[in-house]
């Protein structure tokens, strides 16, 4: 599924954020990706979604070499996958609907398809009463609720979080977490980046440890990664 | 493109108009202004072209013959008109002649000639009716005929026509440059407020690309943006020449009845098909200049 051969990413002369990289993750595999602050978690994520590109090294997803993309073929490579962010990203001026028929809308969805998937994709992230809410009148955990509705709205074969709990009190977190679990069931991969050690020691998933953006540690139901 | 992409840009570009009402009505505005003094100079253009061809087409040279001279002379001074390279058109009219025409223009009036009639009573002259094929040049050759056997003396619209040549070719260059400027202008306008659309839905185009929307997606509605404001400022002009020509058009036909001005269809529809796609090109011009430096897509 995800295929990277020794990836690097030099930002600057003297930033970078990751070196030698190399790691396959299968198709219905859940990972934890884990490390301090400025490991390179997010860059590795970036690259994943193409919104960078590498310095040196390969990325092959579905089979093709993301690296390699044209400039056109972003878009449709995107709408295989789906992107929840710490901050959730939300539409403030729309409602709960709009903001996941929005990411419908804008790949040309048909609106019989969008009248169908987003009722379906809020019942399944347990948001069905929360249809007509604007964003602020949610709270956090509803709210990365909803971007995770809308990240996986149109049933990518990816889901990647980045720090998906960051704002989040432990029991929202978990049950943010139990949600990504559930699309990972129903046969998504799932990436999540975080800092939070509990979740990561509490779930036994696959946990990938960077460090200073090397690739320090995997393990199989690890726990979460103490360089000292 | 689909039907229901394309409702959305609409949508989506009038929403946003009506988002920032204050850019938007600038930028109409600058739009409106630079086609409503094109759409004014076109309108004083086509009429002083029209006037100007019946000034060309008009006899521009009446020479009278002197009472003087011998048929000899006056053959000699036919030979010489006719031979003259700028010369189009050469006319004999006898004062019989010129009698008759007298009295067709008096009318009811004609009775004011009772007696002047008669032959050698007649006290007008016999003349040559000149034109030119240069009525710019009018004075310049009516200065070389002035010499020739014969010859009275000359009448021509000297001290108009002339300036009026002059003033339609300075209005038009004034105009064009002042319009450029304006033009320039509106583009800059427009490519403004477009730019502010697009900082002010920066996080709405974030999730577009994250969600896949294609580059051209996102595009669309900031073009179709500028293009309404082009087409909103191409309208505003064409509506206030409309109601202006068409009063300025009453006014003429009652009180300067000997000018006769385009009709106000006709003119609409010359200025119409200018203005319009004017607009729409100035309105697409500005969003294409934001959308290429703004939209990093
Ligand atoms: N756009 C950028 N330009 C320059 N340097 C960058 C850029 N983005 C990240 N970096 C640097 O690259 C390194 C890795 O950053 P990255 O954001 O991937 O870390 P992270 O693991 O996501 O950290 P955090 O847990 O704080 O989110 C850091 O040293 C950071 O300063
Ligand atoms: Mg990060």
């Amino acid at each position: 599924m995800i295929e990277i051969y020794h990836l690097y990413k030099q930002y600057s002369k003297d930033v970078l954020a990751l070196k030698d990289l190399n790691m396959v993750i299968d198709r219905g595999e859940f990972v934890f990706l884990v490390g301090a602050s400025g490991a390179g978690k997010s860059t590795l994520l970036k690259l994943l979604l193409r919104e960078i590109s590498p310095t040196r090294g390969n990325i092959k997803i579905f089979g093709k070499d993301v690296t390699r993309l044209k400039k056109r073929e972003v878009p449709l490579y995107r709408r295989n996958v789906g992107m929840v962010f710490q901050d959730c990203r939300l539409l403030e001026d729309r409602n709960v609907f709009e903001n996941i028929a929005f990411a419908l809308r804008v790949i040309g969805a048909s609106p019989r398809e969008i009248r169908k998937r987003v009722p379906f994709t809020l019942e399944l992230v347990g948001l069905k009463n929360k249809v007509f809410k604007k964003p602020n009148e949610l709270s956090g955990g509803e709210q990365q609720r909803v971007a995770l509705a809308r990240a996986i709205v149109n049933r990518p074969s990816l889901v990647i979080a980045d720090e998906p709990t960051g704002n989040l009190d432990p029991e929202t977190s978990m049950n943010i977490i139990n949600l990504l679990q559930e699309i990972n069931i129903r046969g998504t991969t799932v990436l999540v980046a975080t800092h939070a050690k509990n979740i990561v020691d509490y779930y036994q998933k696959r946990v990938v440890v960077l460090e200073k953006g090397r690739l320090i540690s995997d393990q199989e139901r690890g726990v979460y990664f103490n360089a000292d | 493109m689909p039907i229901r992409s394309l409702f959305y840009f609409w949508k989506e570009a009038l929403k946003s108009i009506f988002h920032h009402g204050w850019m938007s009505i600038a930028s109409i505005a600058v739009v409106a202004i630079t086609l409503l003094i094109l759409g004014s100079f076109m309108v004083i253009n086509y009429n002083v072209a029209i006037l100007t061809e019946d000034i060309k087409e008009q006899v521009q040279i009446v020479l009278y013959i002197d009472e003087g001279a011998g048929a000899e002379e006056v053959n000699e001074l036919q030979a010489l008109l006719i031979s003259h390279p700028q010369m189009e058109e050469v006319r004999y009219v006898s004062k019989e002649e010129a009698m008759e025409r007298l009295k067709d223009q008096l009318g009811e009036r004609a009775f004011l000639l009772d007696g002047y009639e008669e032959e050698d009573k007649n006290p007008l002259r016999d003349s040559y009716e000149l034109r030119t094929n240069i009525p710019e040049e009018v004075a310049v050759i009516a200065e070389e005929i002035e010499n020739y056997p014969a010859v009275g003396y000359l009448d021509y619209g000297s001290g108009v026509v002339e300036p009026l040549f002059q003033f339609t070719g300075i209005v038009r260059w004034v105009g064009l440059a002042f319009m450029s400027g304006l033009a320039l202008t509106a583009v800059f306008l427009i490519a403004h407020t477009i730019r502010l659309t697009v900082f002010i839905r920066r996080k709405e185009i974030m999730i577009m690309k994250y969600v896949g929307a294609t580059d051209w997606f996102i595009r669309w509605p900031f073009i179709f943006e500028g293009l309404l404001l082009g087409l909103f400022g191409a309208l505003i002009p064409v509506a206030i020449i409309y109601y202006a020509y068409e009063i300025a058009f009453l006014w003429m036909e009652t009180n300067v009845y000997f000018v006769n001005l385009i009709p106000t269809e006709e003119i609409m529809a010359e200025i119409m098909q200018v203005l319009i796609p004017l607009g729409v090109v100035l309105g697409v011009l500005g969003s294409s200049i934001s959308v290429r430096r703004f939209l990093k897509v």
